[in-house]
Parts: structure tokens; C-alpha cells; sequence
């Protein structure tokens, strides 16, 4: 009898092992909490992607549920992402573009904003335009502040201004579902 | 020897100088302590995009912008730990190759102990059962053998 236990011991550890490495298949690394769920936005003052004359601070996300959107012309995932923004926005949400540009290198030159602005509208005149107005993070210090680790993401904020979810990648129907649904039914609710 | 000796020390120093040389052309600090500090926050912040390589190595946008940062940080005369909360706030431990310890991680440290703990346990139970027992009598008849046999 204490034969066979000890006998089974590698076998019950070879499952364990097998076990512990099959769940590691399905987990995406990249998937971890955000470190700023239940905060308020950083605070910032950025200028309107297409009238840089217009600033906005942290306070435009109070009164109103808002997806923010991380986003760029040369994202190509972002570009698969916008026709379902579109129908998000069809369906009434809210959503505001955090726009930044890859070739603006904030310690050498910096592109000219009116060639941003083009390649902007050229976008969203082909692929509909889901956004209610891009804030511009020119240096990208709010995205910094927002722990936004490339493009797409995206932020649920509260009628508060919290941040409640943090999306790393594109949103289909699958993720909306799945992720922003609930809460964000919630929250419409309150 | 001594030949060989000089060649090597002559090649690590001019990678040493290279390294120096690199940062110095970007990032400029008015003191070598502050560099130094530079140097060691770039090597042990880890780059959230592509996950195998520190905010040193990598060239990925936001491990450029997060050496700016340190840089714009470390120059405001922030200590090493304020800077590494300033980055753990915004982009979680994950950013730090340093792991917390916490009920979740205390694992990393437990087990490798447990591991050897019960690895020494159970050498010390076979050690203890394979040891035949020896008595007296044993020995006496031993000896008698020995004894008849020479």
C-alpha cells in the first residue's frame, strides 16, 4: 500500500505540472489589472486634435459615461477597430479619441500638426468617424500618465470621472460583451 | 598571460565607454551619480509592451518614452524608489523586475525552501530505513565466523 503512494507521488506531480502549464496557454501575458482602476483621470491640459486652440483638462469626463479611446492613423489594429466604434457610437455611446502620433519624437522635430490633422480626416472620412473629439497627447504624457502600453486601448470612465476598465487591445463584439456590457450597463443605470 | 589580460580589460572598457557614450548622446546628466542612477533604473524597468526586455534594451515607443521619463524624473532629483513608484502607480508591479512580496508571490520564495526541506526529509527517512540494525548478537556471531574461518 505505501508502495503504490510513493509510486504515484511523480505521477500525481507530472499532473500538477501539466495541469499548472495548460493554464498558462490560454493566459495572455499581457493581460494584467491596471494599476489605475477606481481612480480619478490624471489630470492634463491638452489641446483638440483638430483645433489645437481648444484645451481640454480631466474635467470633460464628469457627467457622463465615456469611452476613451487610444488611438493612431498608423495602427493598423485600430483601423479594424473603428467600424464597431462606429456602431458603438450608433447605439449612443459616448467617445472621446486620445490621439497619438509614433513619429512625433518629443526630444528632435516634430512633424507638423497640420499633416497630422490630414492624415486624421483622411482616416475617417474612408472608415466613419466614431468620435465625439480627439484629444491630442502630444507628447504623450497623458497616455504615459494612463499606463497605455501602445494602441489600441481603451478606458471606461464613470459619470465621476473614475477609471473603471482598462483595455489592452482591439474591442469586437466579443470583448464588449464580455468585458464592457455589464459595467457599463451599470453605470448607465446610475 | 599578462597579454591576454590587457586585451580583455581593454575590450570591456571600451564596451563600458560605448554604453557611456550612448546614454550621454541622449540623456544628459550634470552629475555621474545621476547617470549611474540612470544606467540602473533603465536595466531593472521592465518595458510593458515587449515583455522580455527592460526599458534599456528595448526600442519599442513606450520604452522610449518611459527613458524620457526617467530621465525628466532622475533629473528632478528623484531618489531610485520614488521613480520606481512613479512607474509601479501608473504601469503596476509588472513594471518592475523586482517582484513584491505579497501572499500571491511569497510562493517564489517558499517553494524552492520547501522544495529542499522536504528533499533533505525524505534522504534522511531512506537513509534511516536501509541502515540494517545491528545488535550484540549479531556482532558476537560475526566474529565467531571470522574467527572459525581463519
Amino acid at each position: 500500500m505505501k508502495k503504490i503512494t510513493i509510486y504515484l507521488l511523480p505521477l500525481v506531480a507530472f499532473l500538477a505540472v501539466l495541469g499548472f502549464l495548460y493554464k498558462g496557454l490560454f493566459s495572455d501575458p499581457r493581460d494584467h489589472q491596471s494599476s489605475l482602476l477606481e481612480q480619478p483621470m490624471p489630470e492634463f491640459v491638452l489641446p483638440d486634435l483638430m483645433n489645437i486652440q481648444q484645451t481640454y483638462s480631466q474635467d470633460i469626463f464628469l457627467g457622463k459615461v465615456t469611452l476613451l479611446n487610444v488611438w493612431g492613423v498608423w495602427c493598423i489594429t485600430c483601423a479594424i477597430e473603428l467600424p464597431y466604434l462606429n456602431q458603438l457610437r450608433e447605439e449612443g455611446k459616448h467617445i472621446i479619441g486620445l490621439y497619438y502620433d509614433q513619429d512625433i519624437d518629443p526630444d528632435f522635430g516634430i512633424k507638423t500638426v497640420e499633416r497630422v490633422q490630414q492624415e486624421v480626416t483622411d482616416k475617417l472620412n474612408q472608415l466613419g468617424n466614431p468620435y465625439a473629439f480627439n484629444i491630442f497627447d502630444v507628447k504623450r504624457n497623458l497616455s504615459l500618465d494612463l499606463g497605455v502600453t501602445g494602441a489600441p486601448e481603451t478606458y471606461l470612465i464613470d459619470q465621476q470621472g473614475k477609471i473603471r476598465l482598462h483595455h489592452i487591445g482591439d474591442i469586437n463584439p466579443r470583448v464588449w460583451n464580455k468585458k464592457f456590457a455589464p459595467v457599463y450597463d451599470l453605470l448607465v443605470l446610475q | 598571460m599578462r597579454v591576454i589580460l590587457s586585451h580583455i580589460i581593454f575590450v570591456l572598457s571600451l564596451g563600458f565607454s560605448v554604453q557611456l557614450l550612448a546614454t550621454e548622446d541622449k540623456f544628459h546628466f550634470d552629475k555621474p551619480q545621476k547617470t549611474a542612477l540612470f544606467l540602473d533604473l533603465t536595466k531593472e524597468l521592465r518595458c510593458p509592451k515587449c515583455q522580455n526586455q527592460n526599458i534599456a534594451d528595448s526600442d519599442a515607443m513606450i520604452a522610449v518614452d518611459l527613458k524620457r521619463k526617467v530621465h525628466e524624473l532622475v533629473k528632478k532629483d528623484f531618489t531610485k524608489q520614488q521613480v520606481i513608484d512613479f512607474m509601479k502607480q501608473r504601469y503596476g508591479d509588472f513594471v518592475y523586475y523586482q517582484p513584491p512580496v505579497n501572499p500571491m508571490t511569497i510562493w517564489l520564495w517558499l517553494l524552492p525552501i520547501l522544495f529542499v526541506v522536504a528533499a533533505l526529509a525524505s534522504i534522511a527517512i531512506s537513509r534511516k530505513r536501509q541502515s540494517p540494525e545491528i545488535n550484540d548478537e549479531q556482532l558476537a556471531k560475526a566474529e565467531a565466523i571470522l574467527e572459525h574461518e581463519e
